[in-house]
């Protein structure tokens, strides 16, 4: 896809329930309207951008949470450094969102009822899924992208995502690379990466639509 | 009629006509995910044959890329390897950190050899280092105590990590058009900016001013003219998109609420900023003798 075409191609949708097309057909009774039960990504680069802009807003939405009512147990300094935490993952989505213009998705309303905000244990459990999980999509993200600038630009915040979580791992005093780095086999020593449906799938819990990503590019 | 030369020229002006010409997802893709894992033994191979065609057809700049990351693998695993053989003390666990860190490095070389060798290209010998800086006693060291003071051992630890991050990160436009190179590179990248955090963090406990991310914060541990290419143009507050046009964010964007400083301070460490084959080249060079 040309440069100028990215940003003036169809974006995103939100489609309704597609339980209701299913029903269309020679029975005639109307439906009342329902919520939008799926987001679809989109096609190519615009697809894998919503897709970086949905973790992106993922990772924003969790951390703003943490700090609107941090856990009591939080030691010196981790309120200050999930504060820099929380301005990276924004100026992230802020960026997605300006790079995609009118072909973004909307802002979501995630679902963080699985996560326990009220201990630092819990917080950083959410933390370490969160970051991992980025590091890996952004790994596989990379060969969908088509546009050099945009590919370079998606790598600037990919390394960023992977600092994010070593210190979290640090943090928890944890293996610092454990399930992170392959360790044995051809692809030993490099870094876990997933598909954008083993993403979505990972963090299905915490959409509040299912989200499509059977458009975006495969290679 | 160069039908190479000729498909080159396409993919530079349309990538997707070229790829519906060449097929060009390469020889693992067609294997899908079960024959991929199958193969994984023979992977190096398959990598090597992409490579091969990469470099038939677009010259010698996927090869160069190789070459580069080889050469920041061989100085970055020589560096542990001397590290871990020194006498010099390494406080808590940081040792078993280390180890680890040098066994990647080792996996990145072996990786990288096995792809160049797949491809037929030679594989560039193993300099020779000299991690003080004096060029084997042929110059004055810039860090004669690297491998007697676990602080100084970390900075140049910081340094290398920091730039093998930029360097890669620097490279990736080069393989846009190979998938399974781009994946690979993109999957090192990764585990370099691993590496660079929790080596960060081990000089955050020794007290040292520094993030797990590069900050205009940090305290400055480069030289004038001599280490600073490392973080030279990393701390930029604004982005240029792919229209090659707009900024993000725009001048009128309040992207968070803080001074202006300190907004400019958080939209650098958002973003790392790749460095020139050239730059990188450079700063390994100070390392290496012959």
């Amino acid at each position: 896809m040309r440069r100028r075409s990215f940003f003036q191609a169809a974006g995103a949708t939100v489609a309704a329930s597609t339980l209701l097309l299913a029903g269309c057909g020679d029975d005639t009774t109307v439906e009342p309207a329902l919520p939008p039960t799926t987001l679809s990504l989109g096609k190519g680069e615009i697809g894998v951008a919503n897709y970086a802009y949905l973790l992106e807003q993922l990772e924003a939405a969790f951390y703003q949470k943490v700090l609107d009512s941090p856990p009591s147990d939080f030691l010196a300094g981790e309120l200050a450094s999930f504060t820099e935490l929380r301005d990276h993952e924004v100026i992230h989505r802020e960026f997605f969102k300006q790079l995609l213009g009118t072909s973004a998705i909307p802002t979501l309303e995630f679902n963080f009822s699985s996560i326990t905000f009220t201990t630092r244990a819990g917080v950083l459990a959410a933390a370490r899924t969160f970051e991992d999980l980025g590091v890996a999509a952004y790994n596989g993200a990379g060969k969908l992208l088509s546009t050099k600038a945009t590919l370079v630009l998606v790598g600037k915040i990919a390394s960023v995502e992977a600092r994010h979580a070593a210190f979290i791992r640090d943090l928890l005093q944890a293996d610092p690379f454990a399930d992170a780095v392959e360790t044995t086999g051809a692809f030993a020593g490099l870094g876990r990466t997933l598909t954008p449906a083993q993403v979505i799938e990972a963090a299905a819990k915490f959409f509040p639509y299912t989200i499509l990503v059977s458009d975006l590019p495969t290679a | 009629m160069n039908i190479l030369k000729l498909l080159a020229d396409l993919a530079a002006v349309d990538p997707d006509s070229y790829e519906r010409i060449s097929g060009r997802r390469g020889v693992l893709a067609s294997l899908g995910q079960t024959g991929r894992r199958a193969v994984a033994a023979a992977v190096p191979l398959a990598f090597g044959a992409v490579l091969q065609k990469a470099y038939g057809r677009q010259s010698a700049t996927v090869l160069d890329t190789f070459t580069l990351a080889l050469t920041l693998e061989y100085l970055e695993s020589e560096f542990y390897k001397q590290a871990l053989a020194s006498s010099m003390t390494f406080p808590g666990n940081t040792r078993s950190v280390i180890q680890l860190i040098a066994k990647h490095e080792q996996e990145h070389v072996s990786f990288l050899q096995a792809t160049l060798t797949a491809s037929g290209a030679v594989i560039p010998a193993k300099p020779k280092f000299d991690f003080t800086g004096s060029k084997n006693g042929t110059a004055p060291a810039l860090y004669p105590a690297v491998f007697q003071d676990f602080g100084t051992f970390l900075k140049v630890a910081q340094l290398l990590e920091d730039t093998g991050v930029r360097a890669y990160k620097g490279q990736v436009d080069v393989l846009i058009t190979e998938n399974d190179l781009l994946e690979a590179a993109l999957r090192i990248h990764a585990v370099e900016a691993r590496h660079a955090a929790h080596i960060r963090g081990m000089r955050r406990a020794l007290k040292a001013n520094v993030r797990y991310w590069i900050s205009a914060k940090d305290e400055v541990i480069t030289t004038p003219n001599v280490t600073d290419a490392v973080y030279a143009g990393e701390n930029i507050d604004k982005q240029l998109l792919p229209d090659l046009v707009t900024f993000f964010p725009t001048p009128t964007t309040q992207i968070l609420t803080g001074t202006k400083e300190q907004v400019a301070i958080s939209l650098g460490e958002a973003f790392d900023e790749p460095m020139t084959a050239a730059a990188a080249s450079s700063i390994a060079s100070l390392f290496i003798y012959a």
